[in-house]
């Protein structure tokens, strides 16, 4: 503390030579013309650091670091236009096979309809057609049974008529005859 | 003596000599003023290697403020001049952060506004005058003196006209530098008047406290738009160098 106290009571007088002067030439610091060598060349000094610290460090890096995002995003844009499409692609293929497989399922609902309504219509048709033989077969052995029964009625009819003839009267009919009377 | 009285407003802008060197007669002292020079290359320096130790691809708060200021001063000379301005970039971009810098320590009490000195901001302008002119004659040739007579004026108003626009092309360099100066001059004064007002009224001082605030934010924003001002006034004569047929 002692020695920058005494640094600065040093530097003291200095310190006002300056406004000293401008007091006498002009009201303004500004005006003051012994001050101008030191500002100018002060100024050049930190001036020509910070055009070569700009020049030499910031713009290469800076620009580089802008360059590097700008590509970057334009990949990535890039990158997600490619992704989109080929989404989209599949999307289509995926819309293509559910197409083609709903009408592959339509045929197959359409053809197995079919094939069970045609298999039901043969079962239908046996069905009918063993009901009919069974029927027609039932209505020949009725009508043989018809034909037998009707057979020996007569039959018994011209033995019960030969029986009958043959108390009352000796000439006994032959069963042609009979038949023929019968008829 | 100014010294004297606290609140002397010019007070603010005096030189004082922090250690005295000479050279060869000349009187090249490290003053108070060199010393905020060295501040606003300091906090130059300081705002672009934080903000570019760690180049990330998603940037962090001092990577984004860099960047900020590359991108808004790279437009800002793309725009004016076009492609051919590229070459100037490196001396743009320092100009403005240079002087954006010394405006904003300038507000902050008890420092010292490096652009307040007119001879500070002539030196700028000066030097962009020079150049300027320089890259108009190397460019263009003798065709550079069709700035003074633009295209589509009768030939009968020429002596009007050259005169006046040989006047207007010398008087940028003081336009340019008295623009910065006086602005920072006139602010800062203003600002140290009223901070003298609140302790000269006491209790009654909340008056020109309130009207401190409201000046200072103005004050604020007056320091970056100089700067910006500045900026795009010399990308405005750089492009008149480039192309002096527009």
């Amino acid at each position: 503390m002692k020695i920058l106290l005494k640094a600065f009571l040093s530097t003291a007088p200095i310190n006002f030579a300056y406004a000293a002067e401008g007091q006498k030439s002009a009201g303004l610091p500004q005006m003051d013309i012994a001050t101008f060598p030191s500002q100018l060349f002060w100024l050049v000094i930190t001036f020509s650091l910070l055009y070569l610290f700009m020049w030499k460090f910031v713009i290469p890096r800076l620009g580089a670091t802008i360059e590097e995002r700008r590509d970057k995003i334009s990949n990535d844009i890039n990158d997600a236009d490619n992704l989109n499409t080929e989404a989209t692609d599949i999307l289509k293929k995926y819309d293509e096979q559910m197409a083609s497989a709903s009408q592959e399922s339509n045929e197959i609902i359409t053809n197995s309809k079919k094939a069970m309504l045609d298999h039901l219509e043969m079962l239908k048709k046996e069905n009918e057609e063993k009901v009919n033989s069974l029927i027609s077969e039932s209505q020949a052995k009725i009508k043989a049974q018809e034909e037998k029964s009707k057979i020996e009625i007569r039959n018994a009819t011209v033995d019960t008529v030969k029986a009958i003839i043959s108390r009352y009267i000796e000439n006994i009919p032959s069963d042609e005859e009979i038949n023929k009377k019968l008829n | 003596m100014a010294a004297d009285n606290p609140i002397d407003p010019i007070h603010q802008f005096e030189i004082s000599k922090i250690a005295d060197i000479q050279l060869g007669g000349i009187d090249i002292s490290f003053t108070n003023s060199s010393l905020f020079m060295v501040f606003a290359l300091a906090a130059t320096m300081a705002l672009f290697v934080i903000g570019l130790s760690k180049k990330s691809i998603i940037p962090n708060r001092m990577q984004m403020l860099s960047e900020l200021s590359y991108n808004f001063i790279a437009n800002m000379l793309r725009d004016q001049v076009g492609d051919q301005g590229r070459a100037y970039f490196p001396f743009i971009f320092s100009l403005f952060m240079f002087i954006f810098f010394c405006n904003f320590i300038g507000l902050i009490p008890y420092t010292f506004t490096v652009t307040s000195h007119l001879i500070v901001t002539f030196a700028f302008a000066g030097l962009i005058f020079i150049a300027v002119t320089i890259i108009g004659f190397v460019k263009n040739g003798l065709g550079y003196l069709r700035i003074f007579y633009p295209s589509g004026i009768p030939i009968f108003l020429a002596p009007l006209i050259v005169p006046i626009e040989i006047i207007s092309y010398l008087s940028k360099p003081i336009s340019l530098s008295v623009r910065l100066c006086a602005n920072m001059l006139a602010g800062h004064s203003i600002l140290k008047i009223f901070a003298g007002f609140i302790v000269m009224l006491g209790f009654l001082g909340f008056a020109p406290l309130v009207f401190l605030v409201v000046l200072y934010a103005l004050e604020t924003l007056i320091a970056a738009l100089q700067a910006y001002i500045f900026t795009i006034l010399t990308c405005i004569y750089l492009n008149d160098a480039l192309h002096p047929d527009h």
